[in-house]
């Protein structure tokens, strides 16, 4: 009984973001649109290039990777951001919802769009431009994705609480966090091009591991000799961390009135 | 038995800026309400009435003070009372491309309801608002006063034992706002439920509230049912009798209920502490003197008076 009670209270925020992406113009256009453009203008521009197949693999991946944590992570950015645009944040907090409700409703949709996405990009990539998707065999890329939405549960979830802190100033987040990371973590080129220091902060971004890792089915030997164990480890320990903070900044918004000031 | 809401000292400040200081805004707030009352919680704005409320909801923390809602913590058992209460506010807004069914649906999922008993619940509030019609409508599409029964309708989706209504039918038409009114009436008549309303359209208080209680300044000064305040107060109903010409003598002081009375020409004007009880002996004794008024007129003595008297 209890564990249909809470599947129904994540299933409320699963069907909301889908609600949404079904009836928006923009939600379809950030699924479709951008990610045949991303992967156009990129698969194309290594044709111009004439750069050799496992170069352009390396490429494409960081297409398909940013977009497809870009798109995950968003959905979890919304759960909140759709509660503060309609202005309804309090209705939501008045009920028994806790925010592992929302992390995971919101976290499906985002997981399923994600997909969605990267079967679009991959697709293109295999039909257009020659990349050999299955390299890494069905284990190798499920524990890649696995790696992807994982990486956008805690960007999603860090956004989440500068919402809660800073309300809809924080909206820029939901976009410019992931490209930063993105940045770092060595999306179109190896972390080691990146100057000395950025390198390190490189090191601290497990996604820089799940790309490593992937891209070594490719012929690119992987930086570091562990690359699923660093990732994965970082991982679990970020999103603790994330998790513990958007908690924190919650009860920071029950005692600061967020909730009230972001539903006027 | 035991009162549906009991606060002792409630106090919370907001700070405006980083370096600026706390802002009180509730001032030592104990506030009673009795099962099955209409608490009418009135003040200017400004008064503090929101951010109590939001307390009470379970949306604030106060920074002093403890306050139970159907005998639990508001602060420490939060998580389980927010399934037994719900909130209805004025210019409530829901996702704006969701349709009345689909937001009535979100809400009760929240609350753990799935399946048929889910559909049988937003099919019966659908029908008892007269959403019915408009059950496809998005929200953005809907009037004004279809949004408010719609904020109505998710006030009631888990059968909540105490509703907050936060200035209910501010911004509405008065045809509206009459039916939202009517609303609330049939609903504490029908289920019983507790509701704690928030105004400073002391008509609206008149008309639905049991009990009221002012804030002013973040400060609870007075409180209790209307008629106890208006003798407390001293105020009471009005009555004026015109006559066709100067009235005979009489000793109005020595009626019983007159608490002041002024006599011009031909007409007596008077201030009873109950009107309806005690105009039929006061029109007797006038009767009694050989003089027959030719208008009576009864004005009781309004919310509005008993605000002014409190907040001198």
């Amino acid at each position: 009984m209890k564990l249909r009670v809470n599947l129904n209270k994540i299933w409320s925020f699963s069907v909301r973001s889908a609600l949404v992406t079904r009836r928006n113009v923009f939600a379809l256009f950030e699924m479709l649109f951008w990610p045949l453009i991303g992967i156009f203008s990129v698969g194309l521009l290594t044709r111009f290039l004439n750069l050799e197949g496992e170069t352009v693999a390396f490429i494409l991946i960081g297409a398909v990777t940013m977009n497809t944590v870009q798109i995950a992570q968003l959905d979890l950015a919304y759960a909140l951001l759709y509660s503060v645009w309609s202005k309804s944040l309090k209705h939501e907090f008045i009920a028994p919802v806790r925010l592992s409700h929302i992390l995971v409703g919101s976290g499906l949709v985002g997981l399923v769009r994600g997909l969605v996405v990267f079967v679009i990009m991959g697709g293109l990539s295999v039909c257009f431009f020659d990349m050999d998707l299955g390299r890494a065999g069905l284990a190798g890329l499920s524990l890649f994705l696995l790696g992807l939405f994982l990486n956008a549960a805690i960007i999603g979830a860090l956004v989440l609480a500068l919402v809660l802190r800073f309300g809809q100033r924080a909206e820029v987040a939901a976009w410019a966090f992931s490209y930063l990371m993105l940045l770092l973590c060595g999306l179109y080129y190896p972390v080691s091009v990146l100057p000395g220091g950025v390198q390190f902060v490189a090191q601290l971004i497990p996604l820089t591991y799940f790309l490593d890792y992937f891209r070594h089915f490719y012929g690119f030997p992987p930086v570091s000799r562990h690359p699923l164990l660093y990732g994965f480890g970082q991982t679990v320990v970020y999103l603790f961390i994330s998790y513990g903070l958007v908690c924190l900044t919650l009860k920071s918004a029950y005692r600061r009135g967020t909730l009230l000031r972001l539903s006027d | 038995m035991q009162p549906a809401i009991l606060a002792e000292g409630i106090g919370k400040g907001f700070r405006t800026g980083l370096w600026n200081p706390v802002k009180p805004v509730l001032r030592q707030v104990d506030l009673t309400v009795a099962p099955g009352a209409i608490f009418g919680v009135l003040g200017p704005n400004g008064a503090g009435k929101t951010t109590l409320i939001s307390i009470l909801a379970t949306l604030l923390l106060p920074d002093r003070g403890r306050a139970q809602v159907l005998g639990m913590d508001v602060v420490r058992q939060a998580s389980a009372l927010k399934g037994r209460i719900n909130l209805a506010a004025s210019g409530s807004h829901f996702l704006w491309c969701m349709t009345v069914a689909d937001s009535l649906r979100f809400y009760g999922r929240l609350y753990g309801l799935g399946g048929r008993a889910l559909n049988h619940k937003v099919e019966r509030l659908l029908d008892l608002f007269g959403l019915a019609e408009h059950r496809a409508v998005t929200f953005e599409r809907l009037s004004t006063g279809l949004k408010q029964r719609l904020s109505l309708a998710k006030a009631l989706i888990n059968d909540p034992e105490l509703l907050f209504l936060d200035e209910p039918t501010s911004g509405l038409d008065q045809d509206m706002a009459h039916q939202i009114r009517g609303e609330i009436l049939r609903l504490n008549r029908e289920t019983g439920v507790t509701m704690l309303l928030t105004t400073h359209n002391l008509r609206e208080a008149e008309m639905l509230c049991t009990e009221v209680a002012f804030l002013k300044d973040g400060q609870l000064i007075s409180e209790g049912r209307i008629p106890d305040l208006q003798r407390r107060l001293g105020l009471g109903d009005h009555l004026s009798l015109i006559f066709p010409d100067s009235p005979a003598p009489l000793d109005y002081h020595r009626l019983p209920g007159v608490l002041h009375y002024t006599v011009q020409e031909t007409r007596v004007d008077l201030v009873l502490d109950r009107v309806d009880e005690r105009l039929p002996l006061l029109l007797e004794a006038v009767y009694g003197t050989g003089t027959k008024p030719v208008k009576v007129v009864v004005k009781p003595v309004d919310l509005e008076e008993i605000y002014h008297e409190i907040t001198r």
